[in-house]
């Protein structure tokens, strides 16, 4: 490990994403910026507080440069240790080094652990390196360099030729390919034209989108201008979930920064485009992020979609033609920019060009945002880089696409991910949410979960839709609660299909999908609950007892010490025993033993 | 231009729905939430139709796509039919005592299921009552809420300030949703009570003072004296007219 | 209320809903601005955003209850959101929901009768690393376990087995 002897400048970068700053890492920035304005320690220091990192698992992270040191799961109290060892002497605190799980070695710099090692960071270029509120830092970083080429030195027939050629597809679910996008909407008649992000992330599971906009908005911004120059718009909106508030804020610093330095508003860098952007926050709106809802919400209107046959390409936000494009996609833009189509195109798989952004979630055990090439499988993102499932249990199934997706068993886990392939596989790529389930998820809850979750978010307008959740939530409530009939898988599927065919808009055509993949890849389950009443995962709580093995049971009491409802009784060194009644099937005396005795019947 | 519709072919002005187009051919879609006076919502799905453009086929909203190249558009399928009957038998659940409902339930040959069925619901939300407050009346109901939650109300469900209990809400729903409790005196709707204002010719009770006070302020026709009911108003006009030309 | 205090309400609310121009596009605005301060929608602001953007009080109504970011009825002075996004639902967050109904008698939607407690549902707050999350007011807390919940509402003042449930 080279000591470093540049004493000069150091630069701590503290991880402010939401992740972070719950565990305390605006503590941690506090008390550096008020240790250090009294330390003796001679050395120019600058902290800067930073966008999400991806690996919240590990978090409040600290990182040290030059020295590129990380430090993982920092509190406060730390901060005067790390001044007077790491600042002062160059010193490395090494129990606030990550340890290797495998290796059992402590590892310098984020840069030489798997989760960071394997990832190929294009739309996260910046986050974790750069203070959002500066736009020194993202011009620091090839910033507006961009808008500056594309200003000086192109068409905006040869920018939408570039988008096209770097085979960009959008990576808010739709997949749809960006640079024809762009195209159509250019050639449409009518004016004004508007630029629209879709910063409505509502995935459960999914935070890329918050990560970006909260620490790297300038990315965003900066594709939008380009997209504005390509395809003449003049104002731009872009649509925040309103649960993001840091989202909200930071994107408005960066907006005011952008326009005090002429990126934003009239004649822009004394060319003769003129473009601004506002922000609109949601009103809490899952079906928001379908682009037609988007729209009627961004006019004035409840979030409800409408048919596509004619496009907001042609006719979008109040009837003119607009390009929504999602968060990633924006990020992607000033890149294939800057480095040419040819090398975006380069990496990643025939069909899916470029890399995508996952949230790694659930149960494995480095969970956080990984960007990954296209192709790679899920096996290589599940255990390479998320270090495998935890609490040492077997991997069940990975969910993609959200509520309109999924879900992948094991056999598949050779998967690439592309967006063809999780298509064919009868899921889709989504928004990029992995949701990791291992043998203690139900399928049938899940799929009951997603409905559910959709009935409370869907519109309401069509009747397929509205209809058909209702239906299929009565039928897995039922099957769930051990009330399942024997015609309920047929009359899944029916009404599945129904929906799949007749729904208004792409929420209710897909709103089936989690109970379709399910019922393929893990039917047993479901006739498990249905014919036997039984749920094989021990998650259902009706069909479920949890109870403790007198063969293995040694009578530690740690699961009585850990039971919130003090359902467990026993003497010290005797077999406990639940007390059904008072059971809520929480698992945490699953969790805690240590001899496996609990088990589940 | 003209478009081939169930192998007819039909002229439509470019823009037009396939729906329109049809209908003025003579050929029947079905429909729950079209309603001629409003276009269409998009909202049903009975009236999807087999599409074929070049080489790709989809299924459409009839009432809702513009026609504005030459297609070849087909009514019914087997595909179609059975969306029809899954959709009727979702909507029969939420208005079962409805004769419409019963109707389409037999016609489309529903099939008996384990799905639990709303006794006292009657509402399809096609929305036809929200359209008619729209155009004819003051927009003093609309569709709350989201999802399986979603219902057609008055603000806080309570009476309306704006409503002027024409009952167009009323007349236009097809499965009488909407409940409205009449006399010879008085009308009850939206947890509203109105004054029935009585025919000064016939006796006969024809609207409300909010109603007529509406009307007025819209359309301005000085010559509605507020005191007759539409019959008695024509029957009072030709007795005009056939004076003035004696 | 008397007639004085009616005037005011009406000029606080006139204040906050004349930051924006009066057209249907600030709807959504003009509402979050009033649950921010209100922590609900007030009748009256729903009355007065419909008369200064000329659009039905029935529409604006319909949006007032289409948005989950809204509530027709006040929010309690601590409010819990729960998030039931995927990760936290498979790791556990209707465990959360069932206690702080054993100790509050509360269910999502509901407020407690002495106004100091809500609970809410709400969708995946992104923060899926640190599933199960709670959300108290604006304090996130991380890995909420079912009997970290309980220290949780003894902290905001709550009452432990308050109800016999």
């Amino acid at each position: 490990m080279q000591r470093t002897n540049d004493l000069d400048s150091r630069m701590i970068l503290v991880c402010c994403g939401t992740g972070c700053l719950a565990n305390g890492s605006m503590e941690i920035y506090n008390a550096l910026q008020r240790e250090l304005a009294n330390t003796d320690v001679q050395v120019k220091t600058y902290t800067k507080p930073t966008g999400c990192n991806g690996w919240c698992e590990k978090g409040p992270l600290v990182k040290i440069m030059p020295d590129d040191i990380t430090y993982v799961q920092v509190t406060a109290v730390d901060v005067t240790e790390i001044i007077e060892k790491t600042l002062r002497t160059g010193e490395i605190i090494s129990r606030l080094l990550y340890r290797d799980p495998k290796t059992k070695k402590r590892v310098k710099s984020h840069h030489e652990i798997n989760f960071y090692k394997k990832q190929h960071k294009i739309a996260l270029r910046n986050i974790g390196e750069i203070d959002p509120a500066s736009i020194e830092d993202y011009v620091s970083r090839d910033g507006y360099k961009a808008i500056t080429k594309v200003l000086q030195e192109m068409t905006p027939s040869q920018v939408m030729g570039e988008v096209v050629r770097s085979g960009l597809r959008g990576r808010g679910g739709g997949g749809f390919p960006t640079g024809l996008k762009w195209r159509a909407c250019a050639a449409a008649a009518s004016s004004p034209r508007y630029v629209i992000c879709n910063g409505d992330e509502g995935d459960p599971g999914a935070f890329m989108d918050r990560s970006i906009m909260e620490g790297d908005p300038h990315t965003v911004i900066e594709g939008m201008i380009i997209c504005a120059y390509a395809i003449g718009a003049s104002a731009g909106y872009i649509y925040v979930r309103d649960e993001y508030s840091l989202a909200v804020k930071n994107l408005a610093i960066a907006i005011d920064n952008a326009r005090s330095r002429g990126y934003l508003g009239q004649n822009i860098l004394g060319s003769t485009l003129s473009f601004d952007i506002e922000i609109v926050r949601g009103g809490g709106a899952f079906v928001c992020g379908e682009e037609t809802a988007l729209i009627a919400s961004i006019e004035g209107n409840v979030g409800e979609t409408r048919d596509k046959y004619v496009f907001p390409t042609e006719k979008g936000l109040w009837g003119q033609p607009t390009i929504i494009n999602n968060v990633e996609t924006w990020a992607n833009i000033p890149v294939i920019i800057n480095k040419g189509a040819q090398e975006f195109a380069s990496i990643g798989t025939e069909g899916s060009k470029g890399t995508k952004v996952f949230s790694l979630v659930g149960k494995v055990i480095n969970t956080g945002l990984v960007e990954v090439p296209m192709g790679t499988t899920l096996r290589e993102i599940i255990f390479d880089i998320g270090g495998g499932i935890s609490g040492g249990r077997d991997f069940k199934a990975v969910q993609t696409g959200g509520p309109s997706g999924g879900c992948i068993p094991e056999n598949m886990l050779d998967l690439e991910v592309d967006f063809n392939s999780l298509a064919r596989a009868g899921s889709m790529m989504g928004s990029g949410g992995l949701i990791v389930m291992d043998d203690r998820t139900c399928m049938v809850e899940i799929a009951r979960y997603y409905v559910n979750f959709l009935a409370g978010e869907s519109c309401g307008k069509c009747a397929p839709c509205r209809e058909g959740i209702r239906a299929l939530l009565e039928i897995l409530n039922d099957i769930c609660k051990g009330k399942g009939k024997e015609e309920d898988l047929i009359l899944l599927q029916e009404i599945g299909e129904t929906m799949q065919t007749a729904s208004l808009c792409a929420l209710g055509r897909t709103a089936p999908n989690p109970v379709l993949s399910t019922m393929r890849y893990f039917k047993d389950e479901y006739i498990a609950h249905i014919k036997d009443a039984r749920c094989p995962a021990g998650v259902c709580r009706d069909l479920t007892e949890f109870y403790i093995s007198e063969e293995f049971c040694t009578g530690c009491g740690l699961c009585i010490k850990n039971c919130p409802v003090d359902a467990v009784s026993g003497e010290k060194k005797a077999v406990h025993v639940i007390n059904q009644e008072k059971c809520i099937r929480c698992g945490e005396c699953i969790n805690h033993c240590k001899f496996n005795a609990v088990k589940v019947r | 231009m003209k478009i081939i519709i169930d192998r007819q072919e039909v002229d439509v002005n470019p823009g037009a729905t396939i729906l329109e187009a049809a209908r003025k051919a003579g050929i029947n879609i079905p429909t729950l939430c079209y309603h001629e006076a409003f276009g269409g919502q998009g909202m049903c799905r009975m009236c999807m139709v087999e599409v074929k453009t070049g080489n790709t086929t989809r299924i459409v909203a009839s009432c809702i796509y513009p026609v504005y190249e030459e297609i070849e558009v087909v009514t019914s399928t087997p595909a179609i039919e059975k969306i029809r009957r899954n959709i009727v038998s979702l909507l029969y659940r939420s208005a079962p005592e409805s004769e419409l409902m019963q109707k389409l339930y037999k016609e489309y040959k529903c099939k008996e299921n384990r799905l639990s069925i709303n006794h006292n619901e009657r509402c399809i939300l096609c929305r036809l009552c929200v359209k008619a407050c729209e155009e004819m009346g003051r927009s003093a109901i609309s569709a709350i809420f989201r999802g399986t939650e979603k219902r057609v109300a008055t603000p806080f469900d309570e009476a309306s300030e704006v409503c002027i209990g024409c009952a167009a809400c009323a007349k236009m729903c097809p499965t009488k949703a909407i409940e409205i409790y009449e006399t010879n005196n008085e009308r009850i709707i939206w947890n509203k009570t109105f004054t029935l204002i009585k025919c000064e010719s016939c006796g006969q009770p024809f609207a409300t003072r909010e109603e007529l006070n509406y009307i007025i302020s819209r359309t301005g026709m000085e010559g509605l004296d507020g005191k007759h009911c539409e019959s008695c108003r024509k029957k009072n006009m030709a007795v005009q007219i056939s004076q003035l030309v004696e | 209320m008397s007639a004085n205090a009616r005037q005011v309400e009406a000029k606080e609310l006139a204040e906050i809903l004349n930051k924006y121009p009066g057209e249907k596009r600030y709807i959504l605005a003009m509402m979050q601005d009033l649950q921010g301060k209100y922590n609900y929608l007030p009748r009256k602001g729903l009355e007065m955003i419909a008369s200064r953007v000329n659009v039905p009080l029935s529409r604006v109504y319909s949006m007032a209850t289409f948005y989950k970011a809204f509530s027709l009825v006040p929010k309690g002075r601590i409010n819990f959101k729960v998030c039931d996004g995927t990760a936290c639902h498979i790791k556990g967050s209707n465990v959360l929901i069932d206690q702080i109904y054993k100790h509050l008698g509360i269910k999502p939607g509901e407020t407690t009768s002495d106004g100091e407690f809500s609970i809410e549902t709400v969708n995946c707050l992104g923060a899926c690393a640190l599933a199960p999350v709670l959300v108290a007011n604006d304090r996130v807390h991380p890995k909420v376990t079912s009997a970290g919940i309980v220290e949780i509402i003894k902290g905001y003042g709550g009452q432990i087995n308050a109800t016999d449930k």
